[in-house]
C-alpha cells in the first residue's frame, strides 16, 4: 500500500489533471483502433468502439503494469540501496499503481455503451471475477517484466513491444467470432484472448463468459507466477548490487 | 549484537564490466567475479564503531551487509535489533515526494505501522527542523536537508543499530551535535552504531573503536585512535 501510494505520486504526479492522465491513453487508443478497424480494414462488426474498448481497458492494465515493472527496480533504487524491506512486493505494487488508472478507464467502456446504446445487463456481475482476474494476469506479467528490466536494461523497449504483440496476436481489434476457426483455435492459446472475449461477453453481448475465457488466463497466471516468483525472490537478494 | 563470521560479498560482472546478478552471470558468457569484502570477522556490542579505509576498500559493502541490504554470499553476518540506515545522502528519499510523504513512506518501510508513521510525522518535522520545506518536494532540498530528514525518520523507529555511510558529513554543525546526542543515546541504551567516512574528527566523536578495511579485508581492529593512526600511516597520511 505504502509502495503503491508513493509510486502513484511519483508516476502520475498530483492535482486535478490526474484523471485526465489516466484516461488519455485508453481514449486515444480506442479512437485510433476504431479508425483502423472501421475505415482502414473495413471490418467494423457490432458496436466496434465498444468492442475495442472491451480489449483496450484490460490490456492497458497489463501493458502499463509491464512498463512500470520493468523500471520499478531502478526507480526504487534509492530505497533498495538504503534499507532492507520486503522487496518481493515491488512488482505487485506496480500493478496496484496501474490498477488506479485501470479502474478509471472503465469510463471508456461506459462512454462507448452510451454511444452505441448498449444497456447494462445482469452479466456485469461477472466483473466480480473478471476484474481480479485481470489484476492477477497483470501481476503474472509484472514479475517477469521486473526481472527482464533488471537483466536486460537496454532491451526494455522490446519487452514492451512483446506485450503489445500479444494484443495483436489476440482478438484485440476484432472479436474471435470474426476470425477463421483455425486462427481462432490458435489465438485461444494467448492468455489475453480469453480476457478480451470475456469483457466483450459481459459488456457488449450481455452474456456470461465461457469457462475457457476465464480458465486459460487464470491457468497461465498460476503457471507463470509459480515459475517466476521464486526466481524473482532469488534475484531480489542481489538487486542492491546492481543499483550501485 | 552484530557478528560477522568469514563474511563475504561477491559481485558478478558481464563482459562490459556491468554488475549482474549471479543467475544472469550463469547464463551469460564472459562474466567475471570480484569480492567486495571477504573473510570479514568481528563482533560488535554496545559501542560506536568506525569503518576506515580508502574509497573502494569495502566500507559501503560492509555497511550494506550489516543493514541487510546485501546478503552474505559466503560466511554469515547476523545483526540483532531494529536497524536504521543512512547509507547515502539520498537516504531512500524520492525527489518528487514532499518531506512529509517521504517520512511516511520510509517510516512504514522501516517497520512502523501506517498509523504509527503518521503519528510520528510532526515529530519528524520538528526534529528535522525543515519548517515549510517539510511540505515541499525533496528535490528542492540541499544534501544537508536530505540528511536531516533521513536522520529524523531513522530516529522514529528507535533504532538499536544505526548504520551511517558518510551521510553525517553532509550535516551542518547544529545537526552534527544532534546526531552525536542520538548516537550516544543509542549506545547508552545498549545499541550499536557503525559509521563510515573520511571526516575522522567527526567519527572520533561518535566511535570508540575502528575497523580498518583494505581491499575488502579487515587489516586492523581496535581503539579508534590506534587504528586511525595505523590507517593514516598505511596511506602515507
Amino acid at each position: 500500500m505504502t509502495l503503491t501510494v508513493s509510486d502513484l505520486r511519483v508516476r502520475y504526479g498530483r492535482g486535478f489533471l490526474l484523471p485526465v492522465r489516466w484516461l488519455f491513453d485508453p481514449f486515444i487508443l480506442v479512437g485510433v483502433y476504431l479508425v483502423l478497424v472501421s475505415i482502414v480494414l473495413n471490418k467494423p462488426g457490432e458496436a466496434p468502439g465498444l468492442s475495442i474498448a472491451c480489449t483496450v481497458v484490460p490490456f492497458q492494465l497489463v501493458t502499463a503494469a509491464v512498463a512500470n515493472a520493468m523500471i520499478t527496480i531502478a526507480v526504487r533504487g534509492p530505497i533498495i540501496t538504503n534499507m532492507n524491506f520486503r522487496r518481493t512486493l515491488i512488482p505487485l505494487s506496480s500493478v496496484f499503481t496501474e490498477s488506479a488508472s485501470f479502474v478509471a478507464s472503465f469510463t471508456v467502456i461506459v462512454t462507448m455503451m452510451v454511444v452505441y446504446g448498449v444497456g447494462p445487463t445482469v452479466a456485469l456481475v461477472w466483473l466480480i471475477l473478471l476484474v481480479p482476474l485481470t489484476v492477477i494476469l497483470a501481476t503474472a506479467f509484472a514479475y517477469p517484466a521486473a526481472i527482464f528490466g533488471v537483466w536486460f536494461i537496454e532491451l526494455r523497449s522490446f519487452g514492451q513491444s512483446f506485450v503489445r504483440i500479444l494484443f495483436f496476436l489476440g482478438p484485440g481489434l476484432v472479436p474471435l467470432s470474426q476470425t477463421s476457426s483455425r486462427a481462432s483455435d490458435l489465438l485461444k492459446l494467448n492468455p489475453l484472448t480469453g480476457l478480451f472475449e470475456a469483457y466483450r461477453n459481459v459488456f457488449l453481448y450481455g452474456q456470461s463468459p465461457a469457462a475457457w475465457q476465464l480458465l486459460i488466463p487464470l491457468a497461465f497466471s498460476i503457471v507463470l507466477l509459480s515459475a517466476i516468483v521464486p526466481l524473482y525472490n532469488h534475484e531480489q537478494r542481489e538487486l542492491a548490487k546492481l543499483l550501485g | 549484537m552484530i557478528v560477522a563470521t568469514d563474511a563475504g560479498v561477491r559481485f558478478f560482472f558481464d563482459r562490459h564490466r556491468r554488475v549482474v546478478t549471479s543467475t544472469a552471470a550463469r547464463v551469460r558468457r564472459g562474466c567475471s567475479t570480484s569480492w567486495g569484502i571477504r573473510n570479514v570477522n568481528f563482533a560488535i556490542g554496545s559501542e560506536g564503531v568506525a569503518l576506515l579505509g580508502p574509497s573502494g576498500s569495502g566500507k559501503t559493502s560492509l555497511l550494506r551487509l550489516i543493514a541487510g541490504v546485501y546478503v552474505a554470499d559466503e560466511g554469515t553476518l547476523t545483526a540483532n535489533g531494529r536497524i536504521a540506515t543512512l547509507l547515502s545522502t539520498q537516504a531512500g528519499l524520492f525527489s518528487l515526494l514532499t518531506g512529509r510523504e517521504n517520512a511516511l513512506h520510509l517510516g512504514v518501510l522501516a517497520g512502523l505501522s501506517r498509523r504509527q508513521a503518521r503519528a510520528a510525522l510532526e515529530e519528524v518535522k520538528r526534529v528535522s527542523d525543515l519548517g515549510d520545506y517539510f511540505e515541499r518536494p525533496v528535490g528542492s532540498y540541499s544534501l544537508g536537508m536530505r540528511a536531516r530528514l533521513g536522520l529524523a525518520v531513522a530516529n522514529q523507529i528507535s533504532p538499536q543499530i544505526l548504520v551511517l555511510d558518510e551521510v553525517h558529513e553532509a550535516l551542518d554543525h547544529q545537526f552534527r551535535n544532534y546526531l552525536e546526542e542520538q548516537v550516544h543515546e543509542i549506545i547508552k541504551a545498549g545499541g550499536a552504531v557503525v559509521a563510515a567516512g573520511h571526516d575522522h574528527p567527526m567519527l572520533a566523536r561518535l566511535c570508540t573503536r575502528a575497523i580498518h578495511l583494505d581491499h575488502g579485508r579487515v587489516v586492523a581492529d581496535g581503539r579508534f585512535e590506534d587504528v586511525r593512526r595505523e590507517y593514516l600511516a598505511s596511506v602515507g597520511g
